[in-house]
C-alpha cells in the first residue's frame, strides 16, 4: 500500500483542472511525507492528541467566508448594525466551528483491532476500534485511506466502535498498511479535520484460489491404497447439520422429509483417507499458478472434511482438516517465497 | 440523462428543518411580496416534502425550466427591476421555491440554507425593529440545526442537533458582539444603492389641494424622535419645518424640487438661546428634512438649505438616520424682497375664487395696513363659526371660497390655505409650509415623538420691515391643537367619549414605554456609526480612537475569545476524572514508594508491600481490603470514606 511520495507526472500537462489535481497531489504527497517524519511511528492504541489533528476549510467553508464577506461589505455599505450583527454571528460561527470540528478528533483512541485474511482480489478489512474516552459525543467519524474509507459513524460518551476500511488486493502475501487517516466534517462541514496514523498494521492475504484447477490427487487409504470412493460409503457414521459443499447425494433426504432440517450422511471410512498436495507435482506450472492451485484444493478439500496434506519445499504438513489447518497451510501458502530459489 | 426514478426518502430527517429554516426565513418578508410568491414557495414546499415522504419522482426538468421562466418573468412584471431589496427578496424567494423542486441530494440543501440567511439578511435590510434581533436568533437557531441534520447521521436525533447548534451559536455570540462593538463603521457608504422604491411613502405629500381630500388619516406612527440637550421647547414653538409650497393653481399648492440656495442662511437672523437637539428621523424616502424653526447649523451631510430655508438632502432618507441641529426659536428671515420675488409670492390664478379675492380687497381696505389687514383676517377665522374637523365636506371648484363662505370646516390645509390665498389677493407675499407641530413628550425616554398624526400646514407671509413671519391660521379656529398637540387631544377625546380613560391610559403607558425602549435602541444599536463608536471607544478608555486602534482591539479580543471557547471545548470533550477509589489507592501507593507491575492485583502489591516493610501492616491490609470494596464489592460511598480515612491516616 506504499503510494509514491512524489508523483511526476507522466503525461504532458493539457488542462488546467489536471494541473490543479497534481499540484495537489504533490502537496497532498509531501504534507504526508512531513506529517510522517514529524510523528514517527504510532503504537498499536494510539490517543490523538491536539498537535497532530490537522485542519483546513472544505469547499463549502470557502463559500460560506465569501458568503460572509460579501455580507460584511453589504452591511458596511448600508450601514445596517443589524445585519453587522448577522454577519458577525455568522463569522463567529466560522470560527467557533473550526475549534470544535478540531476538539471533535482530539482525544480519540484508535486501536488496530485485526483484520482477517483474506483472498488475493478480495479486499481486505482493516478492522480499527476507535474509542472516544471524554464525556461528549464525537460526530461523524470517519476513517479512509488512499482509495477507501469506512462508514461515517457517532460515537457516544465512552462509546467504542469498530470501523472497517476494505483494503483492495492483487497479491498474495502481507498486505501493509503504512497510513491511514481519520476525519470529521462536523459541525457544519466548512471545515475538514483529519489525522494521520502511521501504525503497524499489515494482514494476511491467501493466493488467489485458481478458476480451473487440475484434479486433485487421488485420496488414498492408510495403507496406501488408491480408494476408488472418496467416500467410503459402506460405513454409516452418523447425521450431522449439513454445511454448505456436502454433496447432495449424502443429504439424508428422508430426515429431511420427516423433520424439515437438512442432515448430512457421515461416513466412517472416510477419516483413513486422505491427500496429500504436493507442489513439486504440478509440473508445467509456475510458481503463482502453483500456489493457486494448491490453495483452490485445500479450499475445496477441506470443505468436505477430508484430510488433506501439504508438501511444499521447506515445510510439510501431516493431513488433517479443520479451520487451524486450514489456515496453517493457506498461510503457508501465502508466505511461500521457496519459489525463488528454486 | 438517466431515468428519472422515485426519491429515497433519504431528506427525510433533514428536509423539514430545511423547510422551517426557509419558511422562518422568509416570514418578514411577506407583508412586502406579492402573494403569488408566497403562495409559490408554499406550493414548492408542500409539494416537495409530499414527494419526499411518498417516495414519488421530482418534477422534469422541463416543468422546472417552465416555471423558472415563469416566476421569472412575473418578478420582472410585478417590480419592472431586479434590483433592490423588493424586487432582491422576491428572486431569493422564488429560486428557493424552485431550488426545492430539483433537491436530490443530501447536499443540495447547502444551497437552499445559503439562501434562507440571505432572505434573513435581506430582511434586515429593509426593516431593523427591536423584535428583529430576537427573530435573528431564532431563524440562525433554526438554520443551524437545519444544517446539522443535512449531515447528521442516523444516530443523531433531531434534539441533539438543535442543542448543538444552540450551543456553538452560544459560543459565537460574544465574538460577534466583539466584533460588532469593534469593528469600525465607515462614515459613507462605497456605492449608493437604493434600498426599496417599491414602497409608497409614508411620509409628507409634495403637494396640498386642501379640497380634495375628506378624511385625513391619523396616522399613529411615528415620523421622528427628538431628543433634547436642555429644556423642551414650549407646545407653540415646536415647529417643524419641513417642505414650502409656493404655487397655487386654484385648487393645489406646490413646491419646487429641492435645490440648494447659497444665501438662505444669510438671510436668517438669530435671536435668543439657540436650542440643541438630536433627531432620528424614519425613513421618509423623499429628500426633506426636518428641523425645528429655523435650523442654523445640522450634521447631516449632503444636506443642503433651499431657497426658502427648508433642509433637504441630495438623496432620498430611505434608512433611518440621526442628525444633530441647532436651531432658534426666536428668528427673522429676510429683509428684502425683490419686485420679482413679491410678484412671484403673490401671484394668483386669474378667475380663481374671486369672492375670496373681493372679501380680501374689502378687509385690507378696511384695516389699512398689512400688519392689521393679517390680524383682522385671522380674527375673523377666530370670531366666525369655523371649526377644526379631519373630516371635511368636499370642496368643488373655487375651493376656497366654498370653504370659506359655505362650508366652514376644515383641517390645518384649508386654513393655510385660504389664508395664504386671502394674502396673496391683497398683493402681500405668501407662502405655506408643511411639516410638523408638536410631538409627544415621553417621559420614560426624555425624548419628543413627533409622529404622522401631528402632520400640520401653516403659513408664512411678507411683512415689509419685519420679514417673513410665520402665522398659523390653525391656531385662530382651533388652540389646542397648538398647545396640546394632535395626539393628546385625540387620545383625550378618544378616552372619555369611550369612558375606558383607565385601561386606555395604561395602554397609552405601555405604548409610551415601548416606544422608550425603541428610541434607546434606534440610539444605540441602530444609530451606532462613526459617532457614536467614536464617542464609546473614548468611554471605554480609547484615547484618540482610530479604526486602525480599533480594529487592533478587535483582532485581540477575537484571539483572547477563541481561546477561551477553545478552552471551553477542551473542558466539554476531556476525558472523565479518574474514580474517587483509584485517586485514592494511587495516593497510598505513592506513599509506600513502591511501583505496582503491569497485571499485579492489589493484594499481591500488598504481599509485596507488607514484606518491604514500606507501611504498616494493619494499615496496608485496611487499604486493601477498603479498596477492594469499594471497587469490586458493595461498598460504594462508605468502603469510599473508610478507604480516604486510612489513606489520609497512613504515615
Amino acid at each position: 500500500m506504499s503510494s509514491t511520495l512524489w508523483p511526476f507526472p507522466r503525461t504532458p500537462l493539457k488542462s488546467p483542472r489536471r494541473l490543479i489535481s497534481s499540484l495537489s497531489s504533490r502537496v497532498n504527497a509531501r504534507a504526508k511525507r512531513w506529517a510522517r517524519k514529524r510523528q514517527g511511528s504510532d503504537p498499536a492504541t494510539t490517543r490523538l492528541g491536539p498537535g497532530r489533528v490537522y485542519i483546513l476549510p472544505t469547499g463549502v467553508g470557502l463559500i460560506f467566508g465569501l458568503m460572509a464577506f460579501a455580507m460584511l461589505m453589504g452591511s458596511m455599505n448600508y450601514n445596517n448594525n443589524l445585519s453587522f450583527v448577522l454577519t458577525f454571528v455568522l463569522i463567529g460561527i466560522g470560527f467557533v466551528s473550526m475549534h470544535q470540528c478540531q476538539r471533535n478528533l482530539v482525544g480519540l483512541e484508535l486501536t488496530f483491532a485485526g483484520a482477517d485474511p483474506v483472498f488475493a482480489g478480495q479486499a481486505i478489512r482493516i478492522r480499527i476500534a476507535v474509542t472516544n474516552r471524554s464525556k461528549s459525543a464525537r460526530y461523524g467519524i470517519r476513517l479512509y485511506a488512499t482509495d477507501t474509507s469506512s462508514d461515517i459513524h457517532d460515537l457516544k460518551p465512552g462509546e467504542s466502535k469498530v470501523f472497517v476500511l476494505p483494503l483492495p488486493t492483487e497479491r498474495r502475501g502481507l498486505i501493509s498498511l503504512d497510513r491511514f487517516g481519520v476525519r470529521t466534517l462536523f459541525p457544519f462541514e466548512l471545515f475538514r479535520s483529519w489525522a494521520w496514523l502511521h501504525m503497524d498494521i499489515s494482514g494476511l492475504v491467501y493466493p488467489a484460489p485458481a478458476e480451473a484447477a487440475p484434479e486433485p490427487p487421488p485420496t488414498m487409504t492408510a495403507h496406501g491404497h488408491r480408494q476408488h470412493d472418496a467416500r467410503g460409503e459402506e460405513d454409516f457414521a452418523g447425521l450431522r447439520r449439513y454445511h454448505v459443499g456436502d454433496s447432495p447425494r449424502h443429504v439424508a433426504w428422508k430426515a429431511y422429509a420427516r423433520s424439515g432440517q437438512l442432515l448430512s450422511k457421515q461416513f466412517a471410512g472416510a477419516d483413513t483417507s486422505s491427500q496429500w498436495f504436493d507442489f513439486n507435482e504440478l509440473a508445467g506450472l509456475d510458481v503463482e499458478q502453483r500456489l493457486s492451485v494448491l490453495t483452490r484444493w485445500i479450499v475445496d478439500t477441506d470443505r468436505t472434511l477430508q484430510d488433506y496434506g501439504l508438501r511444499v519445499p521447506g515445510a510439510e504438513f501431516a493431513p488433517a482438516h479443520g479451520e487451524p489447518h486450514r489456515r496453517l497451510t493457506l498461510e503457508t501458502l501465502a508466505l511461500f517465497e521457496g519459489g525463488k530459489s528454486r | 440523462m438517466s431515468k428519472p426514478r422515485g426519491t429515497d426518502g433519504s431528506l427525510l430527517a433533514s428536509l423539514p428543518w430545511t423547510l422551517a429554516a426557509l419558511t422562518i426565513s422568509l416570514v418578514p418578508h411577506v407583508p412586502f411580496l406579492p402573494i403569488w410568491i408566497t403562495a409559490a414557495f408554499l406550493g414548492c414546499a408542500g409539494w416537495r416534502y409530499v414527494i419526499e415522504r411518498r417516495r414519488r419522482t421530482l418534477p422534469s426538468r422541463w416543468l422546472r425550466a417552465g416555471l423558472a421562466l415563469a416566476c421569472f418573468l412575473g418578478v420582472l412584471a410585478t417590480y419592472s427591476s431586479i434590483s433592490g431589496v423588493g424586487p432582491g427578496s422576491a428572486l431569493l424567494a422564488v429560486m428557493a421555491a424552485l431550488k426545492l423542486l430539483e433537491t436530490r441530494k443530501r447536499r443540495d440543501q447547502f444551497v437552499l440554507l445559503f439562501l434562507s440567511i440571505f432572505l434573513v439578511m435581506s430582511s434586515l435590510l429593509r426593516e431593523q425593529y427591536l423584535w428583529s434581533v430576537p427573530y435573528m436568533a431564532l431563524s440562525l437557531l433554526v438554520i443551524m440545526t437545519a444544517w446539522l441534520r443535512m449531515s447528521a447521521g442516523e444516530s443523531q436525533s433531531a434534539r441533539q442537533s438543535f442543542t448543538t447548534g444552540g450551543r456553538l451559536l452560544l459560543y459565537a455570540v460574544p465574538l460577534a458582539i466583539v466584533m460588532w462593538v469593534f469593528f469600525p463603521r465607515l462614515s459613507s457608504p462605497f456605492w449608493a444603492v437604493p434600498i426599496d422604491t417599491s414602497q409608497a411613502s409614508s411620509g409628507l405629500s409634495d403637494t396640498m389641494s386642501p379640497g380634495d381630500i375628506t378624511s385625513l388619516s391619523m396616522s399613529n406612527e411615528v415620523a421622528f424622535r427628538v431628543a433634547f440637550e436642555g429644556e423642551i421647547p414650549a407646545p407653540r414653538d415646536r415647529y417643524w419645518r419641513g417642505l414650502v409650497l409656493t404655487r397655487f393653481n386654484g385648487r393645489t399648492w406646490s413646491g419646487r424640487e429641492p435645490s440648494i440656495s447659497r444665501s438662505a442662511l444669510d438671510q436668517i437672523e438669530v435671536a435668543g438661546e439657540p436650542v440643541n437637539y438630536e433627531i432620528t428621523l424614519e425613513p421618509t424616502r423623499q429628500q426633506w428634512v426636518f428641523a425645528l424653526d429655523m435650523p442654523t447649523s445640522w450634521s447631516l451631510r449632503r444636506t443642503f438649505m433651499g431657497p426658502q430655508q427648508q433642509l433637504a438632502r441630495m438623496t432620498p432618507i430611505d434608512q433611518r438616520i440621526a442628525y444633530r441641529v441647532t436651531s432658534h426659536t426666536e428668528f427673522r428671515v429676510g429683509t428684502e424682497l425683490s419686485e420679482l420675488y413679491r410678484n412671484w409670492y403673490s401671484d394668483l390664478p386669474d378667475d380663481s375664487n374671486p369672492r375670496t379675492e373681493e372679501l380680501a380687497r374689502e378687509m385690507h381696505a378696511a384695516a389699512g395696513n398689512d400688519r392689521d389687514f393679517v390680524d383682522a383676517v385671522l380674527e375673523k377665522l377666530n370670531r366666525e363659526e369655523f371649526y377644526y374637523t379631519l373630516e371635511p365636506p368636499p370642496l368643488g371648484r373655487n375651493p376656497v371660497d366654498r370653504f370659506l363662505f359655505e362650508t366652514r370646516r376644515g383641517f390645518c390645509e384649508h386654513y393655510a390655505s385660504a389664508f395664504s390665498v386671502m394674502m396673496r389677493s391683497v398683493g402681500i407675499p405668501a407662502r405655506v409650509v408643511l411639516g410638523y407641530q408638536g410631538g409627544e413628550i415621553n417621559p420614560m425616554g426624555g425624548h419628543l415623538i413627533v409622529r404622522q398624526s401631528d402632520a400640520h400646514a401653516w403659513t408664512e407671509v411678507w411683512l415689509d420691515g419685519l420679514g417673513w413671519r410665520r402665522i398659523d391660521p390653525t391656531a385662530a379656529v382651533a388652540p389646542e391643537r397648538i398647545d396640546i398637540g394632535a395626539s393628546d387631544a385625540a387620545f383625550d377625546g378618544v378616552g372619555q367619549s369611550w369612558g375606558l380613560t383607565a385601561p386606555s391610559r395604561l395602554v397609552h403607558q405601555f405604548k409610551l414605554t415601548w416606544d422608550a425602549m425603541n428610541a434607546k435602541w434606534n440610539e444605540w444599536i441602530l444609530g451606532y456609526g462613526p459617532e457614536t463608536q467614536n464617542s464609546f471607544m473614548k468611554w471605554l478608555g480609547m484615547d484618540d480612537p482610530s479604526w486602525r486602534k480599533m480594529m487592533l482591539t478587535l483582532v485581540g479580543l477575537v484571539i483572547g475569545l477563541i481561546l477561551l471557547i477553545s478552552l471551553l471545548l477542551m473542558l466539554r470533550y476531556r476525558p472523565p476524572r479518574k474514580d474517587e477509589a483509584a485517586r485514592l489507592y494511587w495516593r497510598f501507593v505513592k506513599k509506600t514508594g513502591l511501583t505496582p507491575r503491569t497485571g499485579e492485583t492489589a493484594h499481591a502489591f500488598a504481599q509485596r508491600v507488607l514484606k518491604s516493610h514500606a507501611a504498616p501492616g494493619e494499615a496496608v491490609g485496611e487499604i486493601t481490603s477498603a479498596y477492594m470494596d469499594a471497587r469490586y464489592g458493595h461498598g460504594g460511598e462508605s468502603a469510599c470514606s473508610r478507604l480516604r480515612v486510612a489513606v489520609a491516616s497512613m504515615r
